[in-house]
This record gives C-alpha cells, sequence and structure tokens, in this order.
C-alpha cells in the first residue's frame, strides 16, 4: 500500500487507450475503405495547409524554419514528457515514519511522537514468537495526513484469519493503554511462499 | 474520522493501483513526447533530422490511405487498438485483488483469499476427521469452493460440509457474504484404483 494517486495511474490508462482505439481504428478505415480514405486525406491535407500558412506567418523575423508555431509545438511535447515524467516520481511513497504524530496541546509535555521502529519492536517481537506466526511486519503509513500503522501478518498455513485478527487486535489494544492514544489500524493477514512451504504445523500433533 | 481512513487504507489494499501499467503507458509517452520535440527542435534550429522531420511525418499521415500494403498498416492499426482496448479495460475495471476485508476485534484487518482457503479447509478436515490432501478448498470474491475426497467407505453429507464453513465463515463476518458450493468426489478417485 502507498501514496500512489490510483486516480491519474487509471486516467494515464484511459486516455492512452481511447487515443489508441480511435487512432488504430481511423488508420484500418482510411486503408481499407476508400471513402474513408478520402475522409482522412482531405481532413489531414487541409489541417497540415493551415499548419503550414500559421508556420510562414509565425517565423522568426530573418529565420526560415524557425517559427513560434514549431516553438509553441516542441514546448508542448516537452511539457507532455515532463508531466509523465512528475508522474513517474510521485509514484509510490505514502511511507511515514511514525505510527502517532500528537501535537502539544499544553506546552511541550504533551507531545508524543511513537516512531515506526517502537510499534515494530513492540509488535512483531511479540507476535513472531508465536507458534502460528511465521512473520510480521509493521509499517507507518500516512493516508491523507493520518497516520495508520500497517501490521502484516503472514501466518502458517491452516491457520484461521480469525483467531489471527483477535491475536493482533488484544497486542495493539495493549500497545494503545500504554501509549495511552488509540493507533488507528489497519491488519493484513498475508498468503505467501513462506507459509506455502512451512510445514502445518511445526511439530507433529 | 480515523474510521474513514482506514476504510480507505482497506479498500486501496482491495484494488490493484495499475502502478506496473501506468509506469509502463508514462514511460512510453515520455519516450514518443522526448522523440517529436527533438525532431521540432532540429527542424527549428535547421539542422537534419534523426528520423524524418516534422514535416515529413505529417506528409506520411496525410498519404496513409495509399502508404505501404494494406496488410501492414492494418496489422499495426489493428495492435494499437488492441493494446488500446486493454488499456481502457485495465483503467475501468475494478481490479480487485484476491482478498476479502473481514470484521473481527482488531478492527480492519484484510486477508488474502488462500489464508481463508486454508482455515476452510483445515477446519472441514479436523472435524470430519479426513486425511491431509482430501479436502481442497477455493476462495473466490463471492463464492467458496469445497471439494472434498472421502476415504472408501466414509459417507459425508455435501449439506454438512456446508454446514460446517458457513459456521467457520461467520467467524470472520467478511466484508461479502461468500456462496459455498460443496461437492464430494467419489472415494474411487483416490489411491489409484479407476
Amino acid at each position: 500500500m502507498n501514496n500512489t494517486n490510483r486516480g491519474v495511474n487509471r486516467t494515464i490508462l484511459l486516455v492512452t487507450g481511447l487515443v489508441l482505439i480511435v487512432g488504430g481504428a481511423a488508420a484500418i478505415l482510411a486503408r481499407t475503405w476508400r471513402e474513408a480514405g478520402d475522409v482522412w486525406s482531405s481532413a489531414l491535407t487541409s489541417s497540415v495547409e493551415a499548419l503550414q500558412r500559421l508556420d510562414t506567418a509565425s517565423l522568426l523575423p530573418g529565420l526560415t524554419q524557425t517559427s513560434w508555431l514549431g516553438i509553441g509545438i516542441a514546448a508542448v511535447l516537452i511539457a507532455v514528457a515532463v508531466v509523465a515524467v512528475v508522474v513517474l516520481a510521485r509514484l509510490g511513497g505514502g511511507a511515514g515514519h511514525a505510527v502517532l504524530t500528537s501535537d502539544a496541546e499544553r506546552g511541550a509535555r504533551d507531545a508524543i511522537v511513537i516512531e515506526q521502529g517502537f510499534a515494530s519492536d513492540a509488535l512483531s517481537q511479540t507476535l513472531e514468537r508465536r507458534e502460528e506466526i511465521l512473520s510480521a511486519r509493521v509499517r507507518a503509513r500516512r493516508i491523507r495526513g493520518t497516520d495508520v500503522m500497517h501490521v502484516i501478518v503472514t501466518p502458517r498455513k491452516n491457520t484461521s484469519p480469525a483467531e489471527v485478527a483477535t491475536t493482533v487486535g488484544a497486542l495493539i489494544a495493549n500497545l494503545e493503554t500504554l501509549v495511552g492514544r488509540d493507533l488507528p489500524t489497519l491488519v493484513s493477514i498475508k498468503s505467501g511462499i513462506r507459509s506455502r512451504l512451512a510445514s502445518d504445523q511445526s511439530r507433529a500433533a | 474520522m480515523s474510521g474513514n481512513v482506514l476504510v480507505r487504507a482497506a479498500r486501496r489494499e482491495m484494488h490493484s493501483p495499475r502502478t506496473v501499467a501506468a509506469v509502463i503507458v508514462a514511460i512510453l509517452v515520455i519516450a514518443v513526447a522526448a522523440y517529436l520535440a527533438l525532431e521540432m527542435i532540429l527542424h527549428l534550429a535547421a539542422q537534419e533530422p534523426l528520423l524524418v522531420s516534422p514535416g515529413e511525418l505529417a506528409q506520411r499521415a496525410v498519404e496513409l490511405p495509399q502508404a505501404g500494403s494494406v496488410a501492414a498498416v492494418v496489422a499495426v492499426a489493428a495492435l494499437a487498438a488492441v493494446i488500446g482496448i486493454v488499456l481502457v479495460v485495465l483503467a475501468v475495471a475494478p481490479g480487485r485483488r484476491a482478498r476479502h476485508a473481514i470484521q473481527v476485534s482488531a478492527g480492519t484487518v484484510v486477508v488474502d483469499n488462500e489464508v481463508i482457503a486454508s482455515a476452510l479447509a483445515e477446519r472441514v478436515r479436523r472435524e470430519l476427521n479426513l486425511p491431509r490432501g482430501a479436502v481442497v478448498v477455493g476462495v473466490g470474491h463471492r463464492t467458496a469452493d469445497v471439494t472434498i475426497t472421502p476415504e472408501a467407505g466414509q459417507r459425508i453429507e455435501a449439506a454438512e460440509v456446508k454446514a460446517l464453513v458457513a459456521d467457520e465463515l461467520s467467524g470472520y463476518d467478511a466484508d461479502r457474504s461468500l456462496k459455498i458450493r460443496s461437492r464430494i468426489a467419489t472415494a474411487s478417485s483416490r489411491g489409484g484404483r479407476r
């Protein structure tokens, strides 16, 4: 889980997909169906001619190829590339460092920051000591400005998820008592290669 | 307030972010836009084009209805359209992951379907006293499929299995109730006898 803006991801896919569909379909029609080909040719010819007129009209003084139109098109293309780079750069992220940040209400005494490491030590070590749990990790997340603790547990095969959830819930309740604050927590119970390979029970029953 | 955040977090855990597809598309968009911008700048600076000048590119687009062989144009265009359809489907489809949200004391819990399946199989196997591997469970978004292969001579009622699975599931309080389908395979299909 991270802060990737899924709306942006899906918008990129949708817009690119529609452009490809429309372009592909138009090209197929234009090449296989004479009338569509005529429409394609006349439409593109007139727009290319319009662009050429604009190109000549906006030439920089004293130059033969350098026009404002060309500069504008190049700028738009660069802008598109930059936007795509920004989208890529903003993927991921959203990992916080604290599971709880509480600002001081009265003086500095009430300010509390609980770092991910603290919660991780407190929870995952206790959890991993348990027989039915193969691994436990704690991550701090920031979702819309709120710190959320994400506990990721991989139980042994054939363990009831309700049981695991109850165990984790009890530990979180303990931690909440310890720090005296509510800790918004998301618990993920995962299966993975480790749970598939590990035997059902560590010892024969 | 924190409840809303957790609902949001759980929803994010249960749907694919489509990051891989978006990254591939973004990289291709960058490549195409950067290439076209480069050709444009070379043209503005009155330099030789790398491959085709912008004007020539426009001319080729105009001449497409007469260009190359029909098969080649149609093949390329069809490929583009198919990729486009795939992208639109990716954009619009919910992209649900094989997970369920369950309500237990811990609050918001998201569980892989595989974990639920293996827990159901273990419960059924233990209660009906079946050997290891005799119970196969598949859990989907809406259904839990239970297939039991009893040992020779053992009688198992499908309704009994259904009740057991329903009981185990009621302990999870999953976000959407699962339709249980149980199937008893014939005993002889196990152990090599046909």
